[in-house]
């Protein structure tokens, strides 16, 4: 009988531990401190990880080696999302980071959170606003105003393996302009035994965006939520919608399509040639020139024949600045900006990631040097982006909660291409479940 | 010889109050919490509340995904529990001879439960990896298989289960051996000696009297394969493909910190909740039978 009641009261002990584990963090309404909670620091939550983190703390001290009245700390605070929900966790317990980098699918929420202090405001002249490159501007930009600064901006393109193009008797310089050509190529590729997969994708919600922009069509109602009213409604479940799905379907069926993971899992694969093409972030591009051992392509998104032509969407992030600091610590802040922004570190943080430069005189420096000569393929996003349109479409959807809008397509995609579910009743059900993070939104936004 | 203790009537509870004071921090605290912020509606920054009565409940049950979800983790449990136990008992079986290095062995066996979850996960996914993988490239290049756990739901729900079993199995194979060890060898001696045969003894003796042990590793696993797998499915699989591999607790952490829907994720904890109370208490009412604990 002791036994027994050890047991019980061992199990209950037990329970107790994985239930305070997993139990969620809860805290009180913000309120929004005026004293310096940083220590005057700046301190900055980035996600930029890997070789990227060396070249954001590198930045960090030179900055400091110039200011030493000013302490920047930047710290790595996971992906994109995590960094994203950690500081809205943090902006929660009252304990906010000076400066928060947030990607561009946060823009909406992090404009709402009623956290943020928008950076034109702080901009006393010391930026011209006009030297933001025009479609990193445009993306940003709410009511013509930018309220974060733009700091690693990145678009979708086309990379492909030139070797396996040579191998299976393709032009090495032709890569392939649409959908079809895509299918095409990898097919002969594959029949060649090449590689075992023709195409695939990083971050494949997001790709699944930026083919809704590039064929000039709205992915949200209101303007893709850029009319001054809020997106209530996600319009991705049109004909477009289905056709991009039914043909990554059919990719996926024949083997075309060699579905790698969300994010950057697919560069891998893609780099030990296990197939030709990737779609990927031109932020991957520094990366992959030099892992690859083969001689990498670049080239503009494939496209559908029939629709108009839009452009490619500005990913990547920008740099938030957050209540709850000191006017110093702002002003420390702001400096600090305005040193990233400045064209030299604008040119380096090009060169070394394949990020566009944010700063259009860096983008007159590289051009000046003969980079893109030299480097083309560094050029090849400009020019998508560039000669795209600059529509209300073109320029992506500004969404409330776009964090778990990406989540949940990123699980629908999934759903079609790897569990070969029907794509439009995969696409009408995500439609009511988006529609209803929208309306979710918008009822406890102020 | 009897000590004079003089009995006080605080005593009792000051003894107790230690495991009280944290089971009130660290359970009723958080549970009324959670409970409360379940009837609520909260934007992502927590200054706005709105009282939304039964919604996030009800919109659990009618979410197809939650209830998806639900299945699946109760089949994850039963694979996890009925596998885990079984591989477990039978190691623990044959560890369970006069063997020299006997010590050693026992620790080895234990490491995989000193793992966190999320470096088994690392480990697992690593060795799995559909390009570089050592595992499933062996496997590719000896069976034929192309394991890919990242486009193949089968492929990853079995890939979970195994590596959930894999880092529990040190756990319940100390437990078995300790149980095993327990049992008095006359027992046994004399079963041989009436003509019993292995599977006899086994089935009639050993798991009678080890029934106690048994017991106590079902509930541990059960919870174990409930509410452990988060950071083995944060680094493997996240979820996916699809929702392939979303049990209940990861749906409750994309909720609540990533979709930042406090609510809603609130009343997944509050469900979670009940789900172990009842789990619990099922499994003692069905054991007092079945489970003996000796003299």
């Amino acid at each position: 009988m002791r036994k027994k009641v050890f047991t019980v009261l061992l199990i209950l002990a037990t329970s107790v531990m994985l239930f305070s584990t997993g139990q969620k963090e809860e805290e009180g309404s913000y309120s929004l401190p005026d004293d310096v909670k940083s220590g005057g620091t700046v301190t900055f939550w980035h996600a930029m990880s890997g070789s990227k983190t060396a070249i954001v703390d590198g930045y960090a001290e030179e900055f400091m080696s110039l200011h030493p009245e000013i302490k920047v700390e930047a710290v790595y605070s996971g992906s994109y999302a995590e960094t994203v929900t950690k500081g809205l966790a943090a902006i929660k317990a009252g304990k906010p980071p000076v400066l928060l980098m947030s990607y561009e699918v946060g823009t909406q929420t992090m404009l709402d959170s009623g956290a943020i202090i928008p950076i034109y405001t702080l901009n006393k002249g010391e930026i011209d606003f006009n030297d933001v490159t025009a479609p990193i501007a445009n993306y940003y930009s709410v009511n013509g105003k930018l309220n974060s600064m733009p700091f690693n901006s990145s678009t979708a393109m086309l990379y492909y393996n030139k070797d396996m193009f040579r191998a299976a008797g393709l032009d090495p310089d032709v890569p392939p302009k649409t959908f079809e050509e895509v299918y095409e190529y990898s097919k002969k590729i594959m029949d060649a035994g090449h590689a075992r997969g023709g195409i695939s994708f990083g971050w494949p919600a997001w790709i699944f965006e930026q083919m809704h922009a590039y064929h000039n069509k709205f992915y949200a109602n209101n303007d893709n939520g850029r009319n001054g009213n809020r997106a209530s409604e996600v319009l991705f479940n049109g004909e477009l919608g289905v056709k991009i799905l039914t043909e990554w379907q059919k990719w996926a069926k024949a083997g075309v399509l060699s579905y790698g993971g969300r994010t950057y899992k697919a560069n891998d694969p893609f780099i030990a040639g296990e197939f030709a093409m990737l779609v990927q972030s031109t932020s991957s591009l520094a990366g992959i020139l030099k892992s690859a051992d083969f001689e990498v392509g670049t080239a503009f998104l494939p496209k559908m024949p029939g629709y108009e032509k839009g452009n490619s969407v500005i990913g990547g992030a920008s740099i938030w600045l957050l209540k709850g600091h000191s006017d110093e610590v702002n002003a420390a802040a702001w400096e600090f900006l305005q040193y990233l922004f400045e064209e030299k570190n604008a040119v380096a943080w090009h060169k070394a990631t394949g990020y566009f430069p944010v700063n259009k005189r860096a983008y007159g420096k590289l051009t000046d040097e003969g980079w893109f000569n030299k480097e083309p393929r560094f050029r090849t996003a400009f020019d998508q982006i560039l000669g795209g349109s600059n529509s209300k479409a073109a320029s992506g959807a500004l969404l409330g909660n776009f964090v778990e809008i990406r989540d949940i397509m990123g699980a629908a995609i999934e759903d079609v291409v790897v569990n070969m579910k029907d794509p439009k009743t995969i696409l009408d059900a995500a439609k009511v479940k988006c529609d209803r993070v929208l309306s979710d939104y918008i009822s406890t936004a102020e | 010889m009897q000590t004079k203790f003089k009995s006080s009537k605080w005593l009792p509870y000051l003894l107790l109050s230690p495991s009280v004071i944290i089971v009130f921090i660290f359970f009723i605290i958080p549970s009324s919490e959670s409970l409360y912020y379940s009837f609520f509606r909260q934007n992502i920054t927590g200054t706005r509340k709105l009282f939304v009565g039964f919604e996030n409940f009800t919109r659990l049950f009618m979410d197809p995904e939650y209830i998806d979800s639900l299945i699946r983790s109760f089949l994850f449990t039963v694979i996890v529990v009925v596998f885990g136990l079984t591989i477990s008992l039978g190691i623990a079986m044959i560890a369970n001879k006069k063997l020299r290095f006997f010590n050693m062995y026992r620790t080895l066996l234990i490491w995989p439960y000193a793992l966190s979850p999320a470096i088994t996960g690392m480990i697992w996914a690593l060795m799995f990896n559909p390009t570089i993988g050592v595992a499933s490239n062996l496997l590719n290049n000896i069976f034929g298989i192309s394991f890919n756990y990242i486009n193949n739901s089968t492929h990853a729900m079995i890939f979970i289960c195994v590596a959930a079993i894999w880092k529990m199995l040190g756990y319940n194979i100390i437990f078995f051996l300790s149980g095993l060890q327990n049992v008095p060898p006359e027992i046994l001696e004399a079963s041989i000696i009436d003509g019993a045969n292995a599977w006899r003894r086994f089935r009639t003796i050993l798991l009678p009297l080890i029934s106690p042990t048994t017991f106590f590793l079902i509930i541990m696993n059960t919870l174990y394969a409930f509410f452990q797998q988060f950071g083995l499915l944060h680094v493997v699989t996240e979820g996916g493909p699809g929702r392939a591999t979303d049990l209940l607790v990861y749906k409750l952490y994309r909720d609540g910190f990533i979709s930042m829907n406090t609510g809603y994720a609130s009343a997944q904890s509050i469900i979670l909740l009940l789900i172990v109370a009842a789990v619990t208490f099922i499994q003692f009412k069905s054991s007092e039978k079945s489970v003996f604990y000796g003299t």
